[in-house]
């Protein structure tokens, strides 16, 4: 099991946590992308079934990192079906512009672990 | 007046320090509680998103027997050679997002009191359930055959014991055995399940260099998942070794002897080596005790919220819950997990919650390299959960496409374990 963290840990973690979220939507904002990092959250946990949320590949690709710009432009070809891949297709073709773009602020918010 | 003296400043100041500690305690009584009963791919899921995104708002217990969960999903694959059987164990590393996890069964849960009792007669308390046992087995619903008869012919439809069983018995076959594979009536969990399970063990008579055993599959459906690409894969892989019945042909099962080895049907008794009965199923004793199902054996839902349709106070997901057109699968459970989450943490602390989004893919291995998918997209609809968008892997389709598939099928496993238990 893994021990859980102090409090102190908890809080600290919180604070550069926030500080980086912060940080993410004033580079979000200033890009003009208006990215809804919470509903980019709660939408991204259905990615993370598949693509890791550590950035690890074991047979998937990994999506955490991105400039935005290129994961807005990808998941717009998977949902024009310009792209091949069945289960991104169908996974895409029901996201607004808006939910791309959340998507697009969370995932490119998150740095791949590196353990 | 009280004169402060220096001990009575002491005695201020420590209890001043108790009251400072004390909030700590008072929260944890005061905060909502969260009791998850099953800790697979539904309910540990749910355990693990409400903890982390509550930043501890919320007091999340999973009752979960089990120290090290085995999946069902991918148990397939042990039989047929392709994963070692510690591959399918998976540790629980949910404490660090604060799920307090209790190694117990889930004996009874009193709906009126809002409690669940634990096997050792603890009383867990909560404000929201979460109730996802899985199924049980249906003994009955094959003449001959019991728990007991299990033990000769197994099921191997959760995971464990039967599963090392099926394995062993299919390893120590000689060529020209006879393999009969009893289907199950829909619906049931895993709906490729048991015709990817009849293409592993033809993958291991394959290598075997077995030419002369067959596998008879009884089935009590006309129609089964992926039907084609496994009937082109058959044909392909393992010419002439797969015999599948549908009822037109057998006229239906009349009794299995595990003591002379036989499976009579209308047509005809069969003498066979090995017998892996797949039979009817039913939502986990739990969620039946509590009267969460219905005349199905199921528990009817919300579709916007996997709530149960008997209990405002409980949710009902995975194999165990009716959900439409969603199949009775570990990624429907995982993606009807996130919906629970989301909606539980908004209940419990007043969290944005979002319309449910829900989605499905199974991989089927055939053969090496040879592996299929189908999936798609769902949305409550008119009261249920329909299928907005689908797809499935066509016939014919290149190697090249296959083995891409295969590298997904487990890339797919590595993701949804972290997902669920890391």
């Amino acid at each position: 099991m893994t021990p859980r963290p102090a409090p102190a840990v908890l809080a600290a973690a919180a604070a550069i946590a926030a500080l980086a979220v912060a940080a993410v939507a004033v580079a979000v904002a200033a890009d003009g992308v208006k990215g809804d990092r919470e509903l980019g959250q709660y939408l991204s946990s259905e990615c993370v079934t598949c693509h890791q949320i550590s950035g690890r590949y074991d047979g998937i690709p990994p999506i955490v990192g991105w400039p935005e710009d290129s994961f807005v432009e990808i998941l717009d070809e998977y949902r024009a079906k310009k792209r091949e891949n069945q289960v991104m297709r169908s996974i895409a073709v029901k996201f607004s512009d808006e939910e791309i773009a959340a998507l697009a602020a969370y995932f490119g918010s998150l740095k791949p672990k590196t353990d | 007046m009280i004169a402060i003296t220096r001990r009575g400043f002491s005695a201020a100041a420590l209890a001043g320090a108790a009251t400072l500690a004390l909030p700590a305690v008072l929260r944890a009584q005061a905060k909502p509680r969260l009791v998850v009963i099953g800790g697979g791919p539904a309910g540990a899921t749910v355990a693990k998103y409400v903890a982390k995104d509550s930043n501890g708002a919320v007091d999340v217990t999973l009752v979960e027997p089990l120290p090290k969960f085995v999946t069902c999903f991918h148990s397939n694959l042990y039989l047929g050679g392709f994963k070692p059987w510690d591959a399918l164990a998976q540790d629980y590393k949910l404490a660090g997002y604060g799920v307090k996890k209790v190694n117990q069964m889930a004996s009874a849960i009193d709906r009126d009191k809002k409690e669940v009792r634990l096997a050792d007669g603890t009383v867990l308390p909560y404000d929201r359930l979460v109730v996802a046992p899985g199924i049980d087995i249906d003994f009955a619903s094959v003449p001959g055959w019991s728990a007991e008869a299990a033990e000769i012919m197994p099921h191997a439809w959760k995971p464990g014991a039967q599963t090392q069983l099926l394995k062993k018995q299919l390893d120590a076959l000689q060529d020209g055995a006879t393999i009969v594979m009893i289907a199950p009536p829909n619906p049931y969990r895993c709906p490729p399940g048991p015709y990817e399970r009849v293409s592993c063990m033809a993958h291991i008579l394959k290598t075997k260099g077995h030419s002369k055993s067959r596998i008879v599959v009884i089935d009590p459906k006309d129609r089964f998942s992926k039907m084609a690409l496994f009937q082109e894969g058959w044909q392909n892989h393992y010419p002439g070794m797969v015999e599948w019945m549908d009822p037109k042909m057998h006229g239906g099962l009349k009794n299995v002897d595990p003591k002379a080895m036989t499976v009579t049907t209308d047509l005809e008794t069969i003498k066979a080596d090995l017998v892996n009965v797949i039979p009817k199923q039913m939502a986990g004793k739990i969620a039946r005790d509590a009267g969460l199902a219905n005349a199905s054996g199921f528990c009817p839902v919300d579709p916007t919220n996997m709530k149960s349709s008997q209990d405002p106070s409980i949710f009902v997901l995975g194999d165990a819950a009716i959900a439409g057109a969603m199949p009775k699968s570990a990624f429907a459970a995982n993606s009807q997990a996130k919906v629970v989450a989301m909606a539980a943490r908004g209940e419990l602390t007043g969290a944005r919650t979002f319309p449910a989004r829900y989605a499905n893919t199974c991989w089927s291995i055939i053969a090496p390299d040879d592996t299929v998918k189908v999936g798609g997209r769902y949305e409550a609809k008119d009261g249920a959960i329909a299928e907005v968008e689908g797809f499935v892997s066509k016939t014919g389709e290149t190697a090249d496409v296959r083995r891409q598939t295969s590298e997904e099928n487990m890339g797919w496993y590595s993701g949804i374990v972290a997902d669920v238990f890391a």
